[in-house]
């Protein structure tokens, strides 16, 4: 059986962490946008788990649960305004949604 | 864990040390239950209710500042009591019943929901309190993240304006990138630090402040740890708005209800430096050796950037904004200074206390010239305005002037303050871009003050019929206020003795 050392996890983790940044930068679509903010928050928290799995401290652990809790009101929040951002303005596409201006 | 451990967790949790924090999350509770109870004629006193209850806990942290908590950390090393947390208790408060002020100016004249703005500003108020006193990194997450999310919802509060939820929009998105970047700079701390054994058997790890700095000690090179320093230090970076952080600021800044953007000039600001110093002083001050030059260049370009781009601005909102982010690049000055003049951290308060007091009296001039799309509000509004409301150009002009650090108003002090701060910790380069970037702050906060007190030229022939600018008369109460933040801001800057022993001398 093969088993993966602490290096893989952050290595893995911090993958998911890049895709999720590049994501925000480069994505197009607000809704997509907001999905890799979350990917960026789950990546932490696989980095988290593993470190606190390998450390052996179970703070890692608790402070996930922070964390879910977290994003969740984060995404409930952020989901709302662009829903009313869609219904004032027909459209979730970034470069669209630049009427603040000099 | 043994039970002793277990009964000395349960001894320190002393909610009484947190009364100040318990009380404003109670208010706000009780607005909403006051809301549902009063009959819809009385509702219009629920925002005096708010405004009150804050007084109240303003005066109570004031009366009790020396506790006996002072030094003391508390709920098992979440929370640590100390005189700067103390000041920025009283900062907090007093900014947040500032921009309830503004509240009962601005939100009547829409349609929008009122009860549930002032509650949204009680909890961000009390989260920020907890935050300036963390001492563990959990806390200080779950802290910065209620504030974020409440700050969301505020600057979306004008929900049928499309320009507010832009703004919103982007503040979402900003925000939560900033925050991700931080937790994932938490997360490398809490992985190099590892499992620290202390005395009687008590198990450490990274998210303590104190642990992470005797690692950072010990380790200084370590590249998991310097990563993770340097990650949440960025996250800090985006909430004060320093260079290259600084994008969303003139956006959101036009686009949210003035007394959200007041709120985020100055509460916002305040408690990212609250962090920043928080941060620099214990967990990173192994670190200066990185961290010195880093901030220094940080520092440099958001002074300039700041500056620069703030002179072609005709839009006042986003003018605010991007002198805002002048203003930080000062602030972090002093912040680098605090590495080796301990007194600099004091003078980062005092200068956010004149801050406080003089954008505090610009905001409430504007939030009396402003119609109902608040976001559209260029400086050709002040047209005349020495004319029609002379008070008001008044304390826009002391409240400018300040800004600008015209002696001998207190923006004066603040600056010189911590110009000599940085003298003394031997930034002479930084020192020189700050200097040039004052010299060009001048420009644009008198093109605002001629705005408002020069009749601007006009052809005769033009067919361009001069809107009236909606203006409203103060009230007296609303007259009471912003006479007494231009009032304070000229006797501090002639009297700043009790204030700066009050925050230096400490």
């Amino acid at each position: 059986m093969l088993h993966a050392g602490l290096e893989q996890y952050v290595l893995v983790s911090a993958l998911l962490f890049a895709l999720g940044f590049f994501g925000v930068l480069l994505r197009k679509n607000t809704l997509v946008i907001y999905m890799c903010l979350e990917l960026m928050l789950v990546a932490s928290t696989l980095a988290l788990v593993a470190f606190s799995r390998f450390n052996g401290t179970m703070d890692g652990n608790v402070f996930v649960f922070f964390i879910l809790t977290i994003a969740a009101a984060e995404v409930a929040v952020g989901l709302a305004i662009i829903v009313a951002l869609f219904r004032q303005r027909h459209t979730v596409q970034v470069e669209e949604l630049n009427h603040l201006k000099n | 864990m043994s039970l002793e451990l277990l009964k000395a967790a349960a001894d320190s949790n002393q909610w009484w040390a947190l009364a100040p924090e318990v009380m404003l999350a109670c208010a706000a509770l009780a607005l909403l239950v006051l809301e549902l109870v009063l009959p819809r004629a009385e509702h219009h006193k629920i925002p005096l209710f708010a405004i009150a209850a804050q007084a109240i806990v303003l005066v109570g942290v004031f009366l009790n500042f020396d506790t006996n908590w002072l030094g003391e950390s508390t709920f098992g090393g979440l929370i640590r009591h100390s005189n700067w947390g103390q000041i920025a208790r009283v900062f907090f408060v007093l900014s947040s019943l500032l921009v309830c002020f503004l509240a009962t100016v601005c939100l009547p004249r829409t349609r929008m929901p009122r009860v549930e703005f002032y509650h949204t500003v009680l909890v961000v108020t009390a989260a920020m309190m907890l935050l300036a006193q963390s001492d563990h990194f959990v806390m200080f997450f779950v802290a910065l993240e209620t504030v974020t999310v409440g700050l969301y919802i505020l600057v979306s509060y004008f929900r049928d304006n499309p320009l507010t939820l832009e703004a919103g929009l982007k503040y979402l998105v900003m925000g939560a990138l900033s925050s991700a970047i931080m937790l994932f700079g938490i997360v490398l701390l809490y992985g190099a630090v590892g499992r620290v054994e202390g005395a009687n058997g008590a198990i450490h790890t990274g998210f303590e402040f104190g642990t992470a700095a005797a690692f950072l000690q010990a380790h200084p090179d370590n590249f998991l740890a310097v990563a993770g320093a340097l990650l949440v230090l960025s996250g800090v970076a985006f909430k004060i708005g320093a260079f290259p952080f600084q994008i969303w600021v003139p956006d959101v800044y036009q686009g949210a209800p003035t007394p959200v953007t007041a709120f985020l000039a100055v509460s916002s600001k305040a408690a990212g430096f609250a962090v920043l110093l928080l941060l620099v002083r214990n967990v990173f001050a192994p670190l200066q050796s990185v961290l010195v030059p880093v901030l220094s260049l940080m520092a440099g370009a958001t002074i300039l950037f700041g500056n620069l781009s703030a002179l072609t601005q005709r839009n006042a909102k986003r003018l605010m904004g991007l002198s805002g982010i002048s203003h930080a690049g000062y602030l972090l000055l002093g912040v680098i200074a605090s590495f080796t003049v301990p007194w600099a951290g004091g003078a980062v308060w005092f200068y956010l206390f004149t801050y406080l007091l003089a954008t505090m009296a610009v905001f409430g001039v504007m939030a009396y010239c402003t119609g109902e799309n608040d976001a559209d509000h260029e400086l050709d509004t002040y047209d005349r305005l020495s004319r029609d409301r002379p008070f008001l150009a008044a304390v826009l002009a002391i409240g400018l002037g300040s800004l600008a650090g015209i002696p001998p108003l207190a923006g004066f002090l603040g600056k010189l303050i911590l110009f000599i701060a940085a003298f003394q910790a031997h930034l002479y380069t930084l020192l020189a871009v700050a200097i040039v970037g004052v010299v060009l702050s001048i420009y644009y906060y008198f093109g605002w003050i001629k705005a408002a007190f020069f009749e601007s030229w006009r052809p005769a022939f033009s067919t361009e019929t001069a809107t009236a600018a909606p203006r409203t008369t103060p009230s007296l109460f609303g007259t009471l206020t912003l006479a007494l933040l231009a009032v304070a801001t000229v006797v501090l800057g002639f009297f700043p003795g009790p204030l700066t022993s009050w925050l230096i001398g400490k």
